[in-house]
């Protein structure tokens, strides 16, 4: 762009804003655009490509973006025509353009002065190629007002340095913008279009460098954990607790990285994790009071964050927790179900003691004639009907209970089974639970 | 015994190499947060190519409240905090619909729940935030009928004579007996069998009511109800 004396050049500032001339107010912007001409002119220059495009009431500016520091400028007053954009079927498939009509001296440059003391004129025709996305076509009507209005002709008062053109000027005269009046609204329009497309485009940038780092952190803490891993076995047990140190540490970082590793036999986890699941037996003691010894571990997410407020945890980091504690000396214990459900059960609650109740329950006569359900035994037991389901599913798989799927719904009764002798089978003992059954049924009048 | 200790040392070596490593890194993410912490924010694309990077690399933002993305990015507790809202909404909703919602209902009846808060919650964010949960057990899943996505909040499997069924059910929110015989070719049991354990998972509703005395059954997930559904408790 140096070597082209085509376009009148234009200052920037040092954040690579252009300076504008007293009373001229920037009305538009288009980024991501190229500039180009018409291939049989006789006059050419370079085309600028990829750049950001401003529209002022004076002038249209040209900022690249790779070299923020240059910019050119097409002083509205040298524009002869604006050509009206037609839409053919062609300009579907390209890039939106419009073109307008400049005049340029002989010697290959826009005319800057007044174009009655010069000769040998000719027309060049720009075309600005869009390839961002932004709304040309208002670019365009706005870009029509500017030309008409012809705001260069009106020449600023020259009243002193600062006061003069106080509310029209958008730089004050140390250099900084002034967000003041009807300029500076739609300044500060601008700069948020403005910022908001060029962050972007610096976000993804800056999101790619990341992740290669990202990348790079991976293989290396890879790298390390082999090494860790393979050192463990070879070296002699005295070294083991720098070992030990060594691993919580080096789980810290891959955590911190972003690399989850799960609970091992020979590893305790992060430290975080150590701390964090200490923490959780001791809040979850209470709740698990309140729900009868067992609560899914679903509730318990959403209780302790709730509890946090904020530095949340994350799923991961509750199962993580929560599968140290069997490590740790601490009366709570995490237990998965068949069916994939996944509680965290008071070691109090133990399964035999769940089962002792169960069995009292289920033996009364009522039950011994109707069974009982999901409900009852929630009820009994103190806890949520979906987890006493689990336990009555638990408790059948152990042979205690056996089920019966009716209309009626779904019902547990007492296993009787394990008494009938399958060699006489209509032998009821005098003690055990048949012979209580049969009493039960038969007092109710079945038979 | 000095190779020993020459080993210890080397280890430390690469220890402290490491921590380097680490140091620049947390730098580096410090930047970036610094330029684009808001972007993360406010931008629902951005935040969902950020995602998709992380899978590539092998990293997971999300796994864990200390790991640096979560501290300096903060994308954390936005991601957390939509998994217990999401958990709440499906337990608030699940006498209705038995344990399966759909995500659109699901992300609607998010959106109206955080009306306060200024972030936008994409679709993305919803699945991102409920495949976290799914280590939590209980059977949180999305699942695939038809051309819609469900959400799962409960272990009941569906197996695709069930699924079937949904995705029939999605046309009108309901499916009569003779239908899925007809368009699904099944046996009449087959039919009833299915349909039966839907009713019992709670995730259908019988209606009797209609003056041709075909039994209709509705799907509460299959149709998109609007949520006029009332409080959300």
């Amino acid at each position: 762009m140096a070597s082209n004396n085509f376009f009148v050049p234009a200052s920037v500032t040092s954040s690579g804003r252009p300076v504008l001339v007293p009373n001229e107010v920037e009305c538009n912007l288009l980024s991501n655009v190229d500039i180009e001409h018409d291939q049989d002119d006789a006059v050419s220059f370079p085309p600028l490509k990829s750049g950001h495009f401003i529209l002022t009431t004076h002038r249209l500016l040209f900022l690249s973006s790779s070299c923020s520091s240059t910019a050119v400028a097409i002083p509205l007053s040298v524009i002869t025509h604006i050509f009206s954009s037609k839409r053919s079927l062609k300009s579907v498939f390209h890039s939106p353009r419009f073109r307008f009509q400049v005049s340029a001296t002989p010697d290959n440059r826009i005319l800057d002065s007044d174009p009655g003391r010069v000769t040998g004129l000719r027309s060049v025709v720009i075309t600005v190629v869009v390839r961002g996305k932004g709304d040309w076509e208002l670019f365009l009507s706005k870009m029509w007002e500017c030309w008409r209005g012809r705001a260069w002709e009106t020449t600023p008062s020259e009243t002193g340095p600062a006061s003069a053109s106080a509310s029209a000027s958008l730089y004050a005269s140390d250099g900084l913008v002034r967000m003041v009046g009807v300029g500076g609204l739609l300044r500060k329009e601008q700069e948020m279009w403005e910022s908001t497309d060029r962050s972007l485009q610096e976000a993804f940038q800056d999101l790619n460098a990341l992740m290669n780092k990202a990348k790079e952190m991976v293989m290396l803490a890879e790298k390390m954990r082999q090494k860790l891993l393979a050192g463990s076995s070879s070296q002699s047990n005295s070294a083991n607790d720098e070992e030990l140190g060594s691993k919580e540490e080096m789980q810290d970082w891959l955590l911190s990285v972003g690399i989850v590793s799960p609970v091992t036999k020979e590893s305790a986890g992060a430290l975080y994790h150590q701390q964090l699941s200490r923490q959780l037996a001791d809040f979850v003691k209470i709740p698990l009071e309140r729900a009868g010894g067992m609560i899914n571990l679903i509730d318990v997410y959403c209780l302790f964050n709730r509890a946090r407020g904020t530095a949340l945890i994350s799923p991961d980091d509750l199962s993580q927790a929560c599968s140290l504690w069997e490590k740790f000396d601490v009366p709570v214990m995490l237990r998965k179900f068949d069916s994939g459900v996944m509680v965290i059960q008071s070691k109090s609650h133990s399964d035999e003691e769940v089962f002792g109740r169960l069995r009292a329950l289920v033996t009364k006569p009522e039950a011994l004639r109707h069974g009982i359900s999901a409900s009852d035994a929630a009820m009994t037991l103190g806890i949520a009907p979906a987890m006493a389901k689990e336990h009555l599913l638990t408790a059948e798989g152990k042979g205690l209970l056996c089920r019966d799927i009716s209309p009626d719904g779904f019902r547990f009764y007492i296993n009787l089974f394990s008494e009938i002798i399958l060699d006489d089978l209509f032998l009821v003992k005098d003690y055990g639970i048949y012979s209580t059954w049969v009493k039960a049924s038969s007092a109710s009048g079945f038979w | 015994d000095q190779y020993r200790l020459l080993g210890e040392n080397v280890a430390k070596l690469r220890t402290d190499l490491m921590k380097e490593q680490l140091a620049t890194f947390r730098s580096q993410l410090e930047d970036f947060a610094r330029k684009h912490k808001n972007d993360i924010r406010k931008n629902p694309t951005f935040r969902s190519q950020f995602h998709e990077m992380c899978a590539k690399v092998g990293v997971d933002p999300l796994a864990s409240n200390k790991g640096f993305w979560a501290e300096l990015l903060g994308i954390g507790d936005f991601y957390y905090e939509l998994g217990v809202q999401i958990v709440e909404i499906c337990l608030a909703t699940r006498p209705h619909n038995g344990g399966l919602i759909n995500l659109q209902e699901l992300c609607n009846l998010l959106r109206q729940r955080r009306k306060s808060n200024r972030e936008a919650v994409s679709e993305d964010d919803c699945l991102r935030a409920i495949s976290k949960l799914k280590v939590l057990g209980n059977g949180y899943e999305v699942i695939s009928v038809g051309k819609k996505k469900l959400v799962r909040s409960v272990p009941t499997e569906l197996n695709k004579d069930h699924n079937q069924i949904l995705e029939l059910a999605q046309a009108q929110g309901f499916v009569t007996v003779d239908e899925v015989e007809r368009r699904l070719s099944w046996t009449s049991g087959r039919a009833i069998d299915a349909l039966d354990i839907l009713l019992e998972e709670g995730l259908a509703m019988v209606d009797d009511g209609h003056r041709d005395r075909k039994r209709r059954y509705w799907f509460p997930c299959a149709s998109s109800i609007s949520s006029s559904m009332g409080a959300d408790s």
